[in-house]
């Protein structure tokens, strides 16, 4: 037990919450400092109930302290209020298990999991007294390093940042702390250090990196500062997966966060290659882990942490081959424990309908169906391989078996979309309410209805996959769609069954501006930052206003980076990375998705993205054939 | 099928976690610690927890109960040993004992709390305890309490059973009333205090160390109040007199 809190108790009183400030969990790490190394700061830039919940940090988190040298510990975004009182007090930003300031560690690692937290990055870097560029730091700071898939693009946050990891975190982090030794005990400059860094594979160090612009403002090239660091960094991936670390002893937080319970992820990678995700690309190739590991792994979780559900994780679970298997073991192992199981990421057929009965009770529960898009046309140019027919056939099945409650998403402004499709989202959300009175008799239906639930999100186009050149909505075409869908929904016979969510656009275009954004917008995020932009992911603090009023004062054009329509050979700033697929294949993809192509999937055939360089997974299997 | 009781304390950093969060804190444990728990019936099945009565942020405590019902154990000393092994530092089970069929539950059955009570130096205030010694002489301590249905006039006094000063090292050692009927917290009583002396109170400066809860009896020298689980005679306290 750590006694000795960074903040007082008065402090810790008087603000929200304090539970995200005093360490202390089930199963956290602590650690003689004296008899370590190194001291890993490892920061989810958002508040500690998102961060808590995340899968990456607690598995590297438990690796790194299986090292006998190494002591890390976590650090989360204070709070609104806690900032406050931070900066007013002048209290130094500090980790949750020694509660000692994050500037006396000797790493400051950073999960970026989506856009939106960057200037929380900036947030954690102030308030720990580390200077915010990479430039400007010594070996007073810690060494800044990003990772997750944020830094398949991480152009826009460069400057911040000494080192990116490219690609899964299990495999070089042993050399990277060994030779961040090395360097302190032959005590080589911060500089010299980093340029080693940069010849382990997968570390991307930004600063030896030269990026020229031409005059419309893309990349002319991107160069590195000396002859021995690498052109291209590719990323670090597993090669299998039931032999890396896994955390069985994850720690579990007081309160409630949005992940209580255990994760066990089943595999990684997808074998689907939509078009518009960037997961399915970056993981690829899919990669299952033994069926015999993950029962064991899922005991070893439960009895360690007493928590009360486990839930698989993965992109598509039900493309999972041993998914029957595994689910009978967890469900007879379960039961008697009163152990609830949770399955996001199912598709929606007569099996996981019959495991969801056993799991579930169906009368709260909803189905989730993801067509994405409202016409088969549009599955067709996203390669979506999900038909109506399979939507009314499970709708049907489902209605069956006594469910009445299913949600829908859809994305809007997709490239090539037309009023067709918008429409369409309308008009499959009714199809579902018919299928539903044809099904279900009245006698049958117990006083209950159908209840459909449509949502949409707006398009944001990312790196690395078939849509990095398309062009991206403004926020007028956003809205104008999103009213035509809510029109096409009041229009359908079964409206009354529908009810029609859709997001802010505001937020989707700043995540466009990131995504495909490039070194120019270091600038910009840090005077938002300066000017007060903070927890931009959440709506009550993202100031839209503020952005776009700091994009005009350093005489950046916002739309270049979203609206502009980008040539087949343009430079990308992340084409300095390669994350197994192609760009070659990418290319060829987006052509297929002009025509309106649909393309295989791993299982069926090889559609030669490149990742079966690895030689694992997916791409050693054979093939189905159609 | 066993009813127990179990005595915990909650001390160092877990002092800032909520009752509920505690439940959902022991919920785990008793998981961790694989122990044959009881559930409700229903769809999703639950652990049936009862606590005596909730402490509030920031306390600490020596005396904290629960009662739960196992539908099989080897003894209540295993029962012990396993809960206490998946512990955090910070909560300890104490003592457990069995129950009496149809035994009401703690939370019905208690009626006294004993605290350790001081000011954090935030207060600003070294010689409190005299003064708060001479406040609580008056033969009458009214306060307003608030109330679901708004706020009533209690007599505090009616509700502090006893009370030792330590001038030395500026505590105070205070058997207040906490039952479903009426209950007197120490925050309260402190509001008062500084109220009299025409001083503000801020709920923060007041450092609150539960000692233990008491249930009230009866034996031939009267009603008496003792702590939930004692073997101890000598440590019930006779009221009125």
């Amino acid at each position: 037990m750590n006694e000795n809190l960074a903040l007082s108790d008065e402090t810790l009183l008087s603000i929200e919450k304090p539970e995200r400030y005093i360490g202390n969990e089930v199963n956290c790490v602590m650690k003689d400092k004296e008899k370590v190394d190194i001291r890993f700061a490892f920061c989810f830039p958002d508040v500690y109930e998102i961060g808590m919940s995340h899968l990456g940090i607690q598995i590297l988190y438990g690796m790194f302290n299986s090292y006998e040298d190494v002591w890390c510990e976590r650090v989360y975004s204070p709070w609104m209020d806690m900032d406050a009182v931070m900066r007013s007090q002048n209290i130094p930003l500090f980790a949750l298990e020694s509660q000692d300031k994050v500037k006396d560690f000797d790493f400051l690692g950073f999960t970026l999991q989506y856009e939106m937290c960057y200037t929380n990055i900036l947030q954690i870097l102030d308030l720990s007294g580390i200077p915010f560029k990479t430039a400007d730091r010594t070996w007073e700071d810690p060494i800044v390093i990003g990772g997750g898939p944020c830094t398949y693009n991480p152009e826009p946050i460069a400057d911040f940042f000494d080192i990116f990891y490219i690609g899964e975190g299990e495999t070089r982090y042993r050399e990277l702390f060994d030779l961040y030794k090395k360097a302190k005990n032959d005590g080589i400059s911060r500089q010299d250090f980093l340029h080693m860094v940069a010849k382990i594979p997968g570390m991307y160090v930004p600063s030896l990196y030269d990026v020229k612009y031409k005059e419309d403002g893309t990349i002319l090239s991107m160069d590195p500062v000396y002859p021995d660091v690498p052109r291209t960094v590719y990323k670090e991936m597993c090669l299998d997966l039931s032999k890396e670390f896994y955390p069985t002893k994850p720690v579990v937080p007081y309160i409630k966060v949005t992940q209580d319970r255990v994760v066990l992820e089943i595999m990684r990678g997808c074998i689907r290659g939509c078009r518009f995700c960037q997961a399915g690309q970056l993981y690829k190739p899919l990669r299952e882990k033994d069926v015999d590991y993950l029962k064991k792994i899922s005991l070893e979780s439960l009895k360690n942490t007493g928590y009360e559900e486990i839930s698989l994780s993965s992109l598509s679970s039900s493309d999972y081959s041993k998914l029957p298997e595994l689910l009978d073991f967890l469900i007879e192992s379960c039961n008697e424990k009163k152990i609830n199981i949770s399955l996001p990421s199912l598709r929606i057929d007569a099996f996981s309908l019959d495991v969801m009965s056993k799991v579930q009770d169906v009368k709260k529960s909803s189905l989730t169906f993801a067509p994405e898009a409202g016409t088969q046309r549009m599955r067709d140019v996203i390669n979506k391989g999900l038909t109506e027919e399979d939507i009314l056939r499970g709708s049907e099945q489902a209605f069956l078996g006594g469910w009445n409650k299913v949600k829908l998403y859809f994305m809007l402004g997709l490239p090539g979309e037309t009023d067709d499709d918008i429409l369409g989202i309308g008009d499959i959300a009714n199809k579902i309410a018919v299928r539903y009175f044809e099904t279900v008799p009245k006698e049958k239906r117990n006083g209950r209805t159908i209840d459909i639930v449509a949502s949409t999100s707006f398009f944001v186009p990312k790196p690395f996959t078939p849509f990095q050149w398309a062009r991206m909505n403004t926020k007028e075409e956003f809205l104008d769609k999103a009213n035509k869908t809510r029109k096409g929904i009041m229009a359908q016979l079964n409206q009354k069954h529908i009810k029609y969510n859709w997001h802010e656009a505001d937020a989707s275009m700043m995540e466009g501006i990131f995504a495909r954004g490039d070194r120019k917008l270091n600038d910009v995020i840090l005077k938002a930052y300066q000017k007060g932009c903070i927890f931009d992911a959440w709506s009550e603090y993202f100031d839209f206003g503020k952005w776009m009023e700091t994009f005009e004062e350093c005489g950046i054009d916002p739309f270049f980076y979203t609206t502009r329509e980008r040539a087949d050979d343009e430079i990308f700033p992340w084409d300095i990375l390669n994350c197994g697929v192609t760009k070659e294949f990418l290319l060829r993809e987006w052509k297929n998705s002009i025509k309106g192509t649909p393309s295989t999937n791993c299982r069926k055939g090889c559609l030669g993205c490149g990742a079966a360089s690895y030689g694992v997974g997916v791409c050693k299997e054979g093939k189905i054939n159609e | 099928m066993n009813k127990l009781r179990l005595k915990f304390s909650k001390n160092g950093p877990i002092k800032f976690i909520g009752h509920l969060d505690v439940m959902r804190y022991f919920q785990k444990a008793i998981r961790r610690a694989d122990i044959d728990i009881k559930y409700s019936e229903g769809f999703s099945p639950h652990q049936v927890l009862s606590f005596a009565q909730p402490l509030s942020v920031g306390a600490t405590s020596d005396g904290e109960y629960l009662d739960m019902t196992v539908n099989s154990m080897v003894s209540t000393q295993d029962i012990m040993y396993r809960l206490n092994s998946v512990m955090n530092e910070g909560i300890k089970i104490l003592a457990i004992t069995e129950l009496k069929e149809g035994e009401d539950k703690a939370m019905t059955l208690s009626y006294a709390a004993r605290y350790c009570l001081q000011l954090r130096k935030s207060a600003d205030f070294p010689d409190w305890t005299y003064k708060m010694e001479e406040y609580l002489k008056g033969d009458h301590l009214p306060a307003m309490k608030k109330t679901k249905s708004g706020e009533k006039e209690i007599d505090m006094k009616q509700m502090l059973f006893d009370y030792t000063f330590d001038h030395e090292n500026s505590s105070v050692d205070m058997l207040l009333s906490m039952s479903s009927k009426e209950t007197l917290k120490p925050a309260l009583l402190f509001e008062y205090f500084y109220k009299s002396l025409d001083k503000e109170f801020d709920t923060k400066f007041l450092d609150i160390h539960r000692i233990d809860i008491y249930k009230s009896g009866e034996d031939q020298k009267g009603t008496y109040i003792e702590p939930f689980i004692t073997d101890d005679i000598n440590k019930r306290i006779y009221l009125n007199g």
